[in-house]
């Protein structure tokens, strides 16, 4: 089968809107036989797409599977360039390694890659981050700013805005920015993102942005060991979110919010990370590879970087650090 | 804009300081000053005995002054001296933070060392992590060579330009 008129077929069906797509029209414009646009068909149904055959009208589509195939996600992008390339897999370790090799093979600025199960996704420190099948977004965003690298480490808190607002859009929930970006919902977490960069001294060549969220798990999803610290849009809100939409939302306020911090840098998006923070005027413990430091969060400065000051009145700047919120 | 008072201010001041040359540069204005006589700092009077100058200048030239040191005081010192002149020997290659954060030598803390002293390293060969708010930079030797001198702790916050290694070039 040839994979481009797979996924234009799959597209089309998607967005028929219940309307017969005619097997002679197909066949017509990808210059095909009817039996081979046919053959096509059988197979998707044999990935889950419900497909009717209505005599003489042409084909349309009942249901689509739960997935986050290109064509799926394609159907809600609403972006410029982010989404534009999409790396679908159904298995792999992890998103990260296949974007790092597509940014280096010179993939363009937006392109991701997206998987439906990671088996060994990673976070912060090399701890794992499960990656239920099927039951979130496990993703790596390929972006290309024309930033130097001293600009790319605020590109995290760009992105957790970004995703804060499409799970808001799309689940109509309001999920909290834990410096600097886990989002967490009634003080649980439901999204990890963990960046990588390949840069020179002065240029950045790619972000590697890579976002975990928990979208339809149930708790007995997560491993015993992270129930009461984990949880996903679903646990919350008790609806189950149609992921490809979710994950074509993240890339629409993702290239926005890139293109206004290239063109105006952090200030505005300083602004929308604070009101959407839970770590401003906490008591807070960051905890660092060789020492500890506790005390009030003041604020984040134009930089990013968490102000924390200690009883003894000094203040800390923390660049990186896992963060306790006290109560 | 600057304007003419400024300027002429600004004309005093480098006029009365050691600046030969003055650029300033803002929001497409640019002013650029620039002595013509530059005796002014050519004027260095005879090297007066120094005292504990630092490891700057070539050891051909400190040699010239025999300045009264205790041997022991010497010694002492000299020990310092080699670990500044090995950060600036020229033909030591230096791996520099391209940002401001925390630097770690392995990609956890369970893991081993990327490099350790004595390491042999490639030009993409990962040396060490630079991390800041979760976005972490993998750096590269860029060249290929032997690992001189590890100049940063683990978990230590470095600054842009910090030298982190000096290898000794291939």
């Amino acid at each position: 089968m040839n994979p481009t008129v797979k996924y234009e077929i799959t597209k089309r069906l998607l967005t028929a809107n219940g309307q017969p797509l005619s097997g002679q029209q197909l066949a017509d414009d990808f210059g095909l036989s009817r039996t081979a646009i046919w053959k096509h068909i059988k197979e998707l149904e044999e990935e889950g797409y419900e497909i009717e055959t209505i005599k003489k009208k042409g084909y349309v589509l009942s249901s689509s599977p739960d997935s986050l195939q290109a064509a799926k996600i394609n159907q809600y992008l609403t972006t410029k360039r982010f989404g534009h390339t999409i790396h679908y897999e159904v298995s792999c370790p992890s998103t990260q390694p296949i974007a790092h090799q597509m940014a280096q093979s010179g993939a363009p600025d937006g392109s991701i890659v997206v998987c439906e199960e990671q088996t060994a996704g990673k976070g912060r420190m090399a701890r794992v981050w499960t990656s239920t099948q099927g039951k979130g977004i496990w993703m790596s965003v390929i972006i290309r700013p024309e930033i130097p690298p001293t600009k790319a480490p605020q590109f995290t808190l760009v992105a957790a805005v970004a995703v804060t607002r499409a799970i808001e859009d799309i689940a109509d929930v309001r999920a909290e920015i834990k410096w600097p970006n886990d989002l967490l919902i009634n003080g649980k977490k439901c999204t990890g993102i963990l960046t990588e960069l390949q840069a020179d001294m002065d240029r950045v060549h790619a972000i590697i942005l890579g976002i975990g969220v928990n979208v339809n798990q149930q708790v007995t999803d997560f491993p015993e060991e992270i129930q009461s610290i984990a949880t996903s849009i679903q646990m919350v809100t008790g609806k189950t979110v149609d992921r490809a939409e979710l994950v074509a939302r993240i890339l629409h306020h993702l290239e926005i919010y890139t293109d206004l911090y290239v063109m105006h840098g952090f200030e505005p998006l300083k602004i929308l990370w604070e009101s959407y923070s839970c770590t401003l005027g906490k008591r807070i413990k960051a905890i660092m590879i060789h020492q500890q430091i506790e005390g009030l969060a003041l604020g984040i400065t134009s930089e990013g970087i968490l102000q924390v000051k200690t009883d003894d009145g000094q203040i800390h700047g923390i660049y990186s650090a896992d963060i306790e919120i006290q109560n | 804009m600057l304007k003419v008072q400024e300027i002429r201010e600004i004309i005093k001041l480098i006029d009365h300081s050691s600046i030969d040359e003055f650029i300033y540069e803002s929001e497409g204005t640019k002013v650029k000053l620039k002595k013509n006589g530059v005796q002014v700092t050519t004027e260095t009077v005879v090297p007066q005995p120094k005292p504990a100058a630092p490891a700057v200048e070539t050891p051909a030239s400190v040699e010239v002054n025999p300045a009264p040191v205790a041997p022991t005081a010497k010694e002492a010192k000299a020990d310092v001296e080699v670990k500044e002149s090995a950060v600036n020997d020229a033909s030591l290659h230096q791996i520099t933070s391209p940002m401001v954060g925390t630097f770690y030598q392995s990609s956890s803390p369970d893991t081993p060392a990327y490099v350790q002293v004595g390491d042999k390293v490639t030009e993409d060969g990962v040396v060490c992590i630079v991390e800041a708010m979760k976005l972490f930079n993998e750096i590269e030797a860029e060249v290929s060579g032997e690992i001189v001198e590890i100049l940063a702790k683990d978990g230590q916050l470095v600054e842009y330009g910090q030298p982190l290694f000096l290898v000794k070039a291939n």
